[in-house]
């Protein structure tokens, strides 16, 4: 059970040194976009310590460039794998293995992620900086959000691909997913500025764990009980999406075509 | 080792709308488009036979492999390969199973081919050192050594289709589905390929079903082929015995002077001698050849009767 695993996240992990060049320019972007949020939210605080929640300049600009910096890193590639292979038909041959469709794609999408994480290593330094980022007084809770947050971000993108068998067309729902994704996960802005209903949406929908809950734990603006509480929810984010992502496949299996012949 | 009866498949899908709310509506809609691609197909492969399984374009072959391999459910009729339902008992049935598909590929594109190879390696689980021999036996058969190294992406397509038929064998299954292995082949790789076929075939006893547009892979490796049209079997049985029930007459094909080709039956029992005589008295002629009846011959009838 291990080893077929093992050989689809060495594979995901030498699919993503493969596009070296695009990853290299994603980080730029990224420090960019870390360094244009740095300048607007200094700019938004015009002199003032602390903003209305409580958050000083510093403890946010270190929040916004760990959120972008996580976003970034786990950012799911399985829905695109996934929506070409069954354009193709090539989804045929992972069918056909003895190893679950589910469980090749989610040791794909971990060893993609091990493979991004080991080329951004050399950027975290300069986000660090640029971020002016100090050590947290959460590291384990921050650990497990973010660890848990990224179960359910892989999870998510598995009901993407699980989706792309009835609809055989998930590239709009995929990039929808990423601009919904990565806006509730608040890379932007912090969950806590969003005002009213949509403040209230935020805080419903699970991709606050992607991004905004393991931040702000890191920066100490989640703090005790707050961080069980968040990891609670995670755990049961995860149980529900198993139970949806089981029923849901069991029926896409039983349509599934296969294109081309 | 196969048995297949009254094997029917009706592709129901929604109905695909246009438009930028297409996919939304064909999400929700209930109005659907059917066609049946396989209609009550029966037949019985046994261990180490190698069947051609041909027919035209759209007659139902690949639908047929996809649901042999258990991917596909079939709307009615039944399979057992080995003893085993294949949808039902999909793990056991994709370790007793290779599949090469020509028109498409298990091999990771932007990953040098030894890449895909260790992982069909490590999804069966084959052991190290079974591997490194199974390894050796490809690359001495199919001439991988100077490509192993290669992106896919850099293959030619003869060198991508032997990449996936070592694929397909690394793990030794005892059952090899191919369909169109040698399409887009030149003569030479083809010749390869059905080397390699054979081979694994005389070797290993390994049970093969065989699609394929290109009849002398049929005349190479086969004796017995099943056809379909539309969904149902024409014919199964000896290529020998098929040639003989179904083989048009013989022909004379004659190059006039002023560079016109025509052709004359030959009739059962007629002389060919008086024919030619006859011909040459009436035209001035150039050349001439008899044109012996072949497979081709006789499956392009086949498929004229069954009505196209
Ligand atoms: N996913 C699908 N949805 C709807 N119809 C399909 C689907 N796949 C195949 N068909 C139809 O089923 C029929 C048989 O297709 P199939 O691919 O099995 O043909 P084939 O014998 O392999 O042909 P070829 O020699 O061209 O490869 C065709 O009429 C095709 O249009
Ligand atoms: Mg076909």
């Amino acid at each position: 059970m291990i080893r077929p695993l093992a050989g689809m996240a060495r594979v995901g992990l030498r699919f993503q040194l493969a596009y070296r060049s695009d990853v290299i320019m994603s980080v730029v972007a990224l420090v960019a976009q870390v360094f244009l949020l740095r300048m607007i939210w200094t700019a938004l605080y015009g002199g003032r310590e602390h903003d209305p929640q409580g958050l000083t300049l510093e403890a946010l600009l270190a929040y916004l460039s760990l959120a972008n910096l996580q976003a970034f890193a786990t950012t799911p590639i399985i829905p695109r794998i996934a929506h070409f292979r069954i354009r193709t038909g090539m989804v045929f041959f992972d069918l056909s293995r003895p190893t679950g469709y589910l469980p090749q794609m989610a040791a794909f999408q971990a060893g993609h992620t091990a493979g991004g994480l080991l080329m951004l290593a050399p950027a975290v330094p300069v986000v660090l900086l640029v971020g002016t980022i100090t050590p947290t007084e959460h590291p384990i809770g921050y650990a497990a959000t973010l660890a848990l947050g990224y179960v359910i971000s892989v999870m998510m993108s598995l009901l993407i691909c699980v989706i792309g068998f009835w609809t055989l067309e998930t590239a709009a729902i995929s990039m929808l997913y990423r601009l919904v994704s990565h806006f509730f996960a608040g890379t932007m802005v912090p969950l806590s500025f969003f005002p009213g209903a949509l403040g209230v949406l935020a805080d419903a929908l699970p991709f606050k764990y992607m991004g905004y809950v393991p931040a702000a734990v890191y920066v100490g603006h989640l703090s005790g009980g707050q961080i069980g509480q968040a990891v609670a929810v995670e755990v049961g984010w995860i149980a529900a999406l198993a139970a949806l992502l089981w029923a849901m496949w069991r029926r896409a299996h039983r349509r599934v075509v296969i294109q081309g012949g | 080792m196969i048995r297949v009866e009254s094997l029917t498949k009706v592709f129901r899908r929604p109905h695909a709308f246009s438009g930028p709310l297409g996919p939304l509506r064909t999400l929700l809609t209930r109005r659907y488009d059917e066609r049946t691609a396989v209609d009550g197909v029966s037949f019985e492969i046994s261990a180490g036979e190698i069947v051609g399984y041909l027919g035209p374009n759209g007659a139902g072959k690949s639908t047929t492999v996809k649901m042999l391999t258990g991917i596909l459910t079939p709307t009615s009729g039944l399979i057992e390969v080995d003893g085993r339902v294949p949808w039902r008992d999909r793990e056991a049935n994709a370790r007793a199973v290779g599949v090469v598909f020509g028109q498409r590929s298990q091999l990771w594109w932007d990953l040098p081919l030894i890449d895909s190879l260790r992982l069909v390696g490590d999804l069966y689980d084959v052991p190290a050192a079974r591997f490194t021999g199974s390894l050796r036996r490809m690359r001495d058969l199919l001439w991988l050594d100077d490509f192993l190294n290669t992106p896919v992406r850099q293959l030619s397509l003869g060198q991508r289709m032997r990449g996936d038929l070592a694929a397909a064998m690394l793990y030794d299954p005892p059952i090899l589905y191919l369909d169109e292995p040698t399409v887009g082949l030149d003569v030479m790789a083809k010749q390869a390929v059905r080397e390699f076929i054979a081979e694994t075939n005389r070797l290993g006893r390994t049970t093969v079903v065989l699609t394929t547009h290109d009849l002398a892979d049929v005349e190479a490796l086969c004796e017995r082929i099943i056809l379909i049209d539309k969904g149902r079997v024409l014919y199964d049985g000896g290529i020998d015995d098929l040639v003989t029930a179904y083989a048009p007459p013989r022909r004379l094909v004659v190059e006039l002077a002023d560079d016109e080709t025509r052709t004359f039956e030959i009739a059962a029992g007629q002389s060919i001698p008086e024919l030619i005589a006859q011909v040459t008295a009436e035209h001035p002629i150039r050349d001439l050849s008899i044109r012996e009846p072949d497979l081709e011959s006789v499956i392009t009838r086949i498929y004229a009767e069954s009505g196209r």
